[in-house]
């Protein structure tokens, strides 16, 4: 039993840090895995996802609903952000860093003017269940269920919806994607909003677990980041999860047993070696992976 | 001799004519004499909107003539910074100690640098890579520093100070002339013009060709034999030194450092003196840091807290309007054409 709980114990430590890790990447990896763009705006979707749901929570909502309302906002968000400024960078990467950077710092200082310093936090829905000296979260416990259903929703979108086959489409050949009368400029718009509305929804989901501020973004940026180019843009979904996984394999331990930063930074190492070994990320050495299994046999 | 003057006055850079050269000398002979009616306050001003000079060119190198984007030369700037107030604050009443301390610090700057861009540019990542593992290399930096508030975190006699920062750090010193005042205005007067002319030469030489090669077609350079990730690697190591130049000059100015200035909102700024300025031109980006940080420091003295919001502004208008930079955009055009490239640019947009 005292063997039993500790297994448990560890394995939950690894399945929050890969929980964390997914949430904050995933709207990040489905832009770039379909423009090859990072929008440096992120975390400060993530901090409108958060406010969105303690806003709303706050008029009386039940939580799972504010955080259903958070994706949708966000999600109108990013498309009228993606009408506006970043439809015009497409194919000019780097432009494109710079200009999200300047509606990051939009966002958050003016969200800062507008709303304040702060916003009353939500309270941690759920208790915590012991299993042997250890008590586990069941908030925490819920936070992987619906990543893993999250990723399994993508998966779902993606392989298997029409929207997804023309998504794939663009992703691997947006001119002949045109070409053969998929609306290209159509499928980006929605593609940016996806990820935006992923980003909301993971800021709402994380909103109990931190303090609501306009400049709570940034605690997210460093490991969504580091995730992502781990991560790399060949395949959406291998990408976030494989380098999670990895990721969380080198934090959870360093940690527990240094502290948090220095978890952070073992995450930076982790990726310049891993990016030195696979420079496109992990998701290039899966897809290869399958290419080469899904090919018939001579 | 000539051979320096023909590098400097080569192609790679606007400004080319007599009409401009002789206007160059009057503003450098107006920057020297300028302490002839400025007093001791204002010549500390005017030496601060010059001590960020040498950061933007670094950037203006790496990003406009290489190709290179970097969110993190506040990272190096907070190094050199940090490291030359340990050396030097550790060997005060030396004399030498300023010394040791700036070549500390710019070394420590070369080792961060090439290590880093060892990592990044030999595993020949794609263009998005470095500026986001840059930036979370400056994000970790600052958390580091802010957590280092405490006794046990000093080195010798140098407290890192946590959020608090570094204070007490020593001007800068040869033997017994200290700089402060007029004497450090025109010290970092000078570096700032050297720095400029080192840089017009460097990309007007055999290096900064093959660096303008590299950014218009990385497989091609590569292909015609140059061994693409050592020049991306140096131009980085080079930049990352420039910016400890800034760093240096910086702590020696106002003698105190703070995480915030390795911080997110810090490392946006060199970003925006270069786009605004125009990224292919290192004279256009000298221009628009010292017009920036004029602006930026009248306003934030007046305690506005829209800085912020200004400057995030400035940049998405930029990147939208005016991409290739505004200094720029007026070099090329003159006032009249840019006004109606502008009206060119909002049509079609």
């Amino acid at each position: 039993m005292e063997d039993l709980s500790v297994v448990v114990s560890i394995l939950y430590q690894f399945g929050t840090n890969a929980t964390f890790l997914l949430l904050c990447a995933l709207g990040l990896i489905v832009i770039l895995g379909m423009m090859n763009i990072i929008n440096l705006a992120h975390g400060e979707l993530m901090m409108m996802g958060a406010y969105t749901a303690s806003l709303a929570y706050q008029v009386g909502i039940p939580f799972p609903i504010a955080v259903v309302l958070s994706f949708f906002v966000v999600g109108v968000f990013g498309a009228i952000l993606e009408r506006l400024v970043v439809r015009r960078f497409y194919g000019r990467e780097l432009g494109a860093l710079v200009v999200t950077w300047g509606i990051s710092l939009l966002l958050s200082q003016g969200t800062f003017l507008v709303l304040g310093p702060f916003l009353p936090s939500i309270p941690i829905p759920g208790g915590a269940i012991d299993v042997g000296q250890y008590s586990l979260s069941v908030y925490w416990l819920i936070l992987i269920a619906v990543s893993v259903a999250a990723v399994l929703g993508l998966a779902w979108l993606y392989n298997r919806t029409e929207f997804g086959l023309h998504a794939r489409a663009t992703m691997q050949n947006a001119e002949m994607a045109r070409a053969l009368g998929v609306n290209t400029d159509r499928i980006y718009m929605l593609t940016f909003s996806l990820g935006a509305g992923l980003a909301g929804f993971s800021g709402a989901l994380l909103a109990p677990t931190a303090s609501i501020m306009p400049f709570m973004g940034q605690q997210f940026v460093a490991p969504a980041f580091i995730t992502v180019v781990v991560g790399g843009a060949s395949n959406v979904i291998a990408g976030a999860v494989g380098s999670s996984v990895l990721l969380s394999l080198v934090r959870t331990p360093v940690g527990f047993y240094l502290g948090a930063f220095l978890g952070l930074v073992a995450l930076l190492l982790a990726a310049l070696v891993i990016i030195r070994l696979m420079p496109n990320g992990v998701s290039a050495y899966f897809q290869r992976w399958s290419d080469r299994r899904s090919r018939p046999t001579l | 001799m000539k051979r320096l003057l023909r590098l400097a006055t080569g192609p790679e850079d606007i400004g080319r004519s007599p009409g401009f050269w002789v206007a160059f000398a009057v503003l450098v002979v107006y920057l020297f004499a300028s302490p002839l009616w400025l007093n001791e306050f204002e010549a500390y001003n005017v030496s601060f909107y010059l001590l960020n000079l040498p950061m933007a060119l670094g950037l203006c190198l790496l990003w406009g003539y290489c190709g290179v984007l970097s969110f993190g030369q506040v990272a190096y700037f907070g190094i050199a910074g940090y490291v030359y107030g340990i050396i030097a604050g550790n060997l005060v009443g030396t004399g030498w100690g300023p010394i040791a301390g700036e070549l500390g610090g710019l070394a420590a700057c070369v080792v961060v640098s090439a290590i880093f861009g060892y990592f990044v540019f030999y595993a020949r990542v794609q263009a998005w890579i470095v500026p986001i593992l840059t930036l979370v290399l400056t994000l970790l930096l600052e958390t580091f520093l802010g957590q280092t508030a405490g006794y046990q975190w000093r080195v010798g006699n140098v407290q890192l100070g946590g959020y608090n920062g570094m204070t007490g750090i020593p001007s800068f010193q040869i033997g017994n002339l200290v700089f402060y005042g007029y004497a450090f205005y025109y010290f970092v007067l000078v570096a700032v013009v050297l720095c400029y002319f080192g840089c017009r030469m460097v990309v007007n030489s055999h290096f900064g060709k093959v660096m303008l090669a590299i950014r218009e077609d990385p497989l091609r350079a590569e292909l015609l034999g140059y061994d693409i990730r050592a020049r991306q690697l140096g131009v980085f190591v080079l930049a990352s030194v420039l910016a400890g130049i800034s760093g240096l000059f910086y702590v020696q100015w106002g003698n105190y450092i703070t995480p915030s200035q390795v911080g997110l909102v810090s490392a946006a700024l060199p970003v925006i003196w270069v786009a605004v300025g125009g990224r292919t031109s290192l004279l256009a980006v000298a221009i628009s840091t010292y017009a920036l940080n004029w602006v930026n420091y009248s306003l934030s003295s007046a305690g506005n807290q829209y800085a912020l919001v200004i400057i995030g502004a400035l940049l998405v208008v930029v990147m939208l309007f005016f991409p290739r930079g505004i200094v720029v955009m007026l070099a090329e055009t003159g006032f009249r054409g840019g006004v109606a490239k502008l009206r060119d640019t909002l049509r079609r947009g």
